[in-house]
């Protein structure tokens, strides 16, 4: 990792490239879901291909794909010839064969044909959407699949034999105690899965969780949330897996390579609605509505939405805003000698200060957060970010 | 111009009682009797216009509005009402009212009793040798006592029982008998036939457009748009451009005669220049001697106010301006602090006062302003017999350098159930009071005249004294003598810095109970932090009570994928909008209520 950190430091050409897909699409849309998705008719799900052979003809392919990861919405609703024809419309543009293919599954749709077809274009990674093991915990966000649907997904996916599976859960969900969200942690593992990710339920603006919490029909309660991270993390080292991100935990040679490129501040190309890329110079995102996506793709747009040029004071900010919420932290040498002119006396005093009261820990050039400094990634992004502020306000005057 | 109704047949008086005894409910009635304000636009709490008197249910302002009546005589009388605040805060806004009146209606509630405003505001009619007229109110409730209430309005307040008309504001009773008392009891306009026109400002309003609109009575002469008047207590003479009654929104008129009320907007434009209390006369043919004025109030409780954002320096210092036409019992002048920047001292008649305005600046003029822990005037006799005045902690001298620091006291006077005796002397010797005289109002009901530094009254005096009482005490209170005491300078720190704008002055008994109550309530307040925040309190380098703000537990974003890079972004970059709301002192953001709150839940 260390490697790949002065790699993207430089800006070496040989990096690693992601490759995002968002399939917009799902069976119905979850309370505490604020992902652009849609549900597909046989049209939009066409239009959507044909929209991303478009926009792959709009991108700079400049060197082999190292990641791919399709996203959603879900990706696991496309039919066995539509992921076909998805794959192939990629590896017609794309050069080399990528080290991780990752793909996204809710569990009522994943079919023994559909797996297949994952395993024949070259996926190698499923991540699927469990959520909660609990019928109650589940019908209370709207989902669509029941535990049975849980086990017999999962039972099809480690028979067709991917590399790596990953289940997706939450907690801290409304009417979920603490015992409640052990047995959830224990039914996962039973599993053996090799990739966990544990998502702390946050309440999106515009989602029916949302309205819920406005109402006051659901409350937040900060200190539950903390003790239920804290004994998270405690519970899975337990176990057998190794934290390496806030949420984000994995056996031996399982953490998601696509998500550590983009959290180490490399480049990816987006593709389809909504999604976000980082290359060629730019960083931004595609509309999230997809006709109006289609439109500016047969137009030759793609990128509108929050587009920013990458600078190295950016990159360099965004690196340590984005990489003191993985577990090994940042290094920060390299960072500093691709943007000498940030403000790195601000950024040391803080790094001094968060040692000093035990929020993070520092070996040589490297800094990570404590467990208790991992808490506050938030805060302490927002202070990295009002440093590099200070000091752009100093570089205008 | 002969006007239909002559001074003969007008009436002006005002509405008095303790707070809450229904005042303006009871004018509500007597709009829509007389149809001033017909039923259909006619609100609660009518004349109770500004928002935040509609959202405390609290009077605030006096309100003034003109009502027609038919008498059962035939004839029709021209009623000025004037409505009054009845909280101790406002008793300034009473007296002005007084002054414009020739009598009083002074409502009891009836299950209440006589309480402490009711008294102070009754003695206040009686100095300006009103007419008073005993209404005993809200006996549509169940715990209604009249024979308590007729008792008191004799013994306590040496009104004889008969003269008391039984009404209900809620149920519409007794209305009538009201109105019609009003015109028998009291007395025509007073003072009409001088031979020149003297108008009485008894208040007055800053409006963007207009510039300043007086509130007036005229006493004598007349008065009309184009006429040149004359201030005589500057001389300044200004056009009239219109004048006008309250209906009691502003409505124009001709001309205003002998005996009424109304409105003047003349030529000036700076608030300061029409001071309530001035007399304005006819310039062409002047008057020589000015009305009685009233006695001019001195704000008693002060506090640094300043702009969260210091570039709101201007609009505040302009709001300030246009709050104080509005309020002459609010001053203000410039100061400065280390922690907040330029601001202003402001003055106050009490909490509640400068609560009001505070939120007034807030509402009617949008800046977000944070307030410094209010101080009253200490008098500083220096070594050498030099004397100074600090209205703010920050400028008292070197400790070594004093002989003697005086604070102000108040004479009280407390109406508590005798049942409470025991406890209500032990707050006040707890606030550092004497209790000078007790007298027995009835068989429940003692009156305790004490003597009480004004300081230990400020925070939560009132609370404590209607919690021990079960709500049944009161208190109204006057400025007394300063007297010498034993205070010294508390500085609060902030991770080992003072903040100017915290300190306070105490009482070196109570140095350390404050100290720790300040701390506590502090570390309550600042919202949690992730660095460790000390919080002390010391006095001349010596810390006697400490105590850590919260250490923030989670602020962390769960997810955190590819598209989320510039969404987060964005959330962290609302955090620190948020941020900027607060005011930021050292490393620690300090919401701008601070004080306010740290004063409340006491
Ligand atoms: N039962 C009953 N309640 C009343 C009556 N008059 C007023 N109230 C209630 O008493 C409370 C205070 O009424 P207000 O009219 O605002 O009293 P006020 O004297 O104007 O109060 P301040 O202006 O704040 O001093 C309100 O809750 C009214 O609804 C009455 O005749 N009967
Ligand atoms: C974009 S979803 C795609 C997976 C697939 N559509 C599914 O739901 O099974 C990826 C994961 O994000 C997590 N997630 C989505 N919204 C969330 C929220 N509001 N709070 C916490 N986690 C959330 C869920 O665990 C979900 O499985
Ligand atoms: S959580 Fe997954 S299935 Fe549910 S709405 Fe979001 S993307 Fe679709
Ligand atoms: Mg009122």
């Amino acid at each position: 990792m260390s490697a790949s950190d002065t790699a993207q430091a430089k800006g070496v050409g040989g990096a690693p490239l992601g490759l995002y897909v968002h399939v917009p699409f799902c069976a119905s849309t979850c309370d505490f879901c604020a992902f652009y998705q849609t549900q597909p008719t046989a049209e939009t799900v066409l239009g959507f291909l044909d929209g991303v052979k478009a926009e792959a003809t709009l991108v700079d392919w400049p060197r082999p794909i190292t990641t791919i990861f399709w996203g959603g919405g879900t990706p696991g609703l496309l039919a066995p010839r539509q992921i076909e024809v998805l794959g192939a419309t990629l590896r017609e543009r794309f050069l080399g064969e990528p080290q991780e293919w990752s793909v996204e599954l809710a569990p009522a749709s994943v079919t023994v044909e559909r797996l297949a077809a994952f395993k024949a274009i070259g996926v190698t990674r499923i991540s699927l959407g469990v959520q909660s093991f609990s019928p109650a915990l589940l019908e209370g966000l709207g989902r669509q699949h029941t535990k049975e649907q849980i086990y017999r997904a999962h039972e099809r996916i480690r028979a067709a034999g991917f590399r790596s599976v990953n289940l997706d859960l939450m907690f801290a969900l409304p009417g979920q105690d603490e015992a409640s969200w052990m047995a959830d942690i224990d039914a996962a593992v039973a599993l053996a899965p090799d990739h966990l990710s544990t998502y702390c339920l946050t309440f999106e603006e515009d989602t029916a969780l949302w309205v819920k919490l406005s109402q006051g029909k659901v409350k937040l309660d900060i200190e539950r949330e903390a003790r239920l991270y804290e004994e998270t993390w405690a519970r899975l080292a337990q176990l057998g897996y190794e934290q390496y991100e806030v949420s984000n935990f994995a056996r031996p040679g399982h953490a998601c390579l696509h998500n550590l490129n983009t959290w180490g501040m490399h480049e990816w190309i987006g593709l389809g609605p909504s999604a976000a890329s980082q290359h060629a110079g730019w960083r931004g995102a595609n509309i999230a509505d997809l006709a109006l996506w289609r439109e500016r793709v047969a137009r030759g747009e793609r990128l509108t939405e929050d587009r920013v040029a990458l600078t190295p004071a950016l990159l360099a900010e965004d690196a340590l805003v984005f990489g003191l919420r993985r577990n090994a932290g940042v290094d920060l040498a390299p960072w500093r000698a691709r943007c000498p002119e940030a403000p790195w006396p601000v950024v040391e005093v803080l790094a001094d200060r968060l040692v000093a009261e035990g929020l993070a820990e520092r070996a040589g050039s490297r800094l990570w957060l404590t467990n208790r400094g991992r808490l506050l990634a938030d805060t302490v992004g927002a202070e990295i970010m009002a440093a590099f502020e200070i000091e752009s306000e100093q570089i205008s005057l | 111009m002969p006007e239909p109704m002559s001074a003969k047949n007008t009436r002006n008086f005002c509405i008095i009682a303790h707070v809450d005894h229904g005042k303006t409910t009871l004018s509500d009635r007597l709009l829509e009797h007389t149809n001033t304000v017909s039923q259909r636009v006619l609100t609660a709490q009518h004349l109770d216009s500004m928002d935040l008197e509609k959202e405390r249910g609290i009077t605030i302002k006096s309100h003034p509005v003109t009502m027609t009546y038919r008498a059962k005589d035939g004839q029709d009388y021209k009623l000025n009402l004037m409505d009054t605040p009845g909280h101790v805060d406002f008793s300034y806004e009473v007296s002005r009212s007084l002054a414009a009146c020739e009598g009083a209606v002074l409502l009891i509630d009836a299950a209440q009793g006589v309480e402490a405003q009711t008294v102070a505001n009754a003695q206040l009619a009686f100095g300006q040798n009103l007419k008073i007229i005993p209404v005993i109110n809200k006996i549509d409730l169940p715990s209604a006592n009249l024979e308590l209430c007729t008792r008191q309005l004799e013994d306590i307040l040496t009104i004889p029982a008969e003269e008391a008309i039984l009404a209900s504001g809620k149920s519409g009773i007794g209305i009538v008998d009201i109105l019609e008392a009003v015109v028998a009891r009291v007395p025509s306009p007073r003072w009409s036939d001088y031979p020149q026109a003297r108008i009485l400002v008894f208040d007055s309003l800053y409006d963007a457009y207009r510039g300043c609109i007086a509130y007036v009575r005229v006493f004598s002469g007349s008065i009309k748009a184009h006429d040149m008047m004359m201030l005589m207590s500057t001389g300044q003479k200004a056009e009239v451009k219109e004048v006008g009654i309250f209906t009691p929104k502003m409505e124009k008129c001709t001309v205003l005669n002998a005996g009424d009320v109304g409105y003047i907007v003349s030529s000036i434009k700076t608030p300061s220049e029409v001071k309530t209390g001035d007399t304005i006369t006819i310039a062409a043919r002047p008057a020589t001697e000015m009305l009685p004025g009233y006695k001019e109030v001195r704000p008693m409780v002060f506090c640094g106010l300043y702009p969260l954002e210091s570039d709101d320096y201007e609009k505040l210092k302009a709001g300030l301006g246009r709050l104080q036409l509005n309020d002459a019992a609010f001053v203000y002048s410039s100061e400065s602090s280390l922690a907040l920047g330029f601001g202003f001292r402001c003055g106050f008649l009490g909490l509640l006062h400068m609560e009001i305005i505070q939120e007034r600046v807030r509402r009617e003029h949008d800046v977000e302003i944070i307030s410094t822990y209010p101080s009253v005037i200490y008098h500083i006799v220096k070594q050498g017999g030099e004397e100074i005045d600090v209205d703010n902690p920050v400028n008292m001298p070197d400790p070594g350098t004093i002989l003697e620091i005086r604070e102000p006291t108040i004479r009280a006077s407390i109406i508590i159930p005798n049942s409470s005796m025991g406890d209500m002397l032990s707050i006040i010797m707890e606030k550092r009071g004497v209790c000078e005289h007790t007298d027995t109002l009835d068989m429940n009901r003692v009156m305790l005249r004490c003597v009480l530094p004004l300081n230990e009254i400020l925070v939560d005096f009132n609370d404590r004294l209607k919690s021990v009482t079960h709500g049944y005490g009161s208190m109204d209170y006057e400025l007394g003598d300063y007297m010498a005491s034993d205070l010294v300078k508390m500085d609060i720190m902030i991770n080992g810095d003072p903040v100017d704008a915290f300190a306070c002055i105490v009482h070196r008994d109570k140095a350390e109970s404050k100290g720790r109550q300040l701390c506590e309530k502090l570390a309550e307040i600042i919202p949690p932090q992730m660095f460790k925040v000390a919080i002390q309190a010391a006095i001349g380098g010596k810390i006697i009570a400490r105590d850590n703000v919260k250490e923030m537990r989670k602020d962390v974003t769960a997810k955190c994928y590819g598209g989320d890079i510039s969404r987060k972004r964005k959330l962290l970059d609302k955090q620190k909008e948020g941020k900027k709301k607060m005011k930021q002192i050292g490393k620690v953001s300090i919401p701008p209520d601070a004080f306010i709150k740290v004063l409340q839940n006491n």
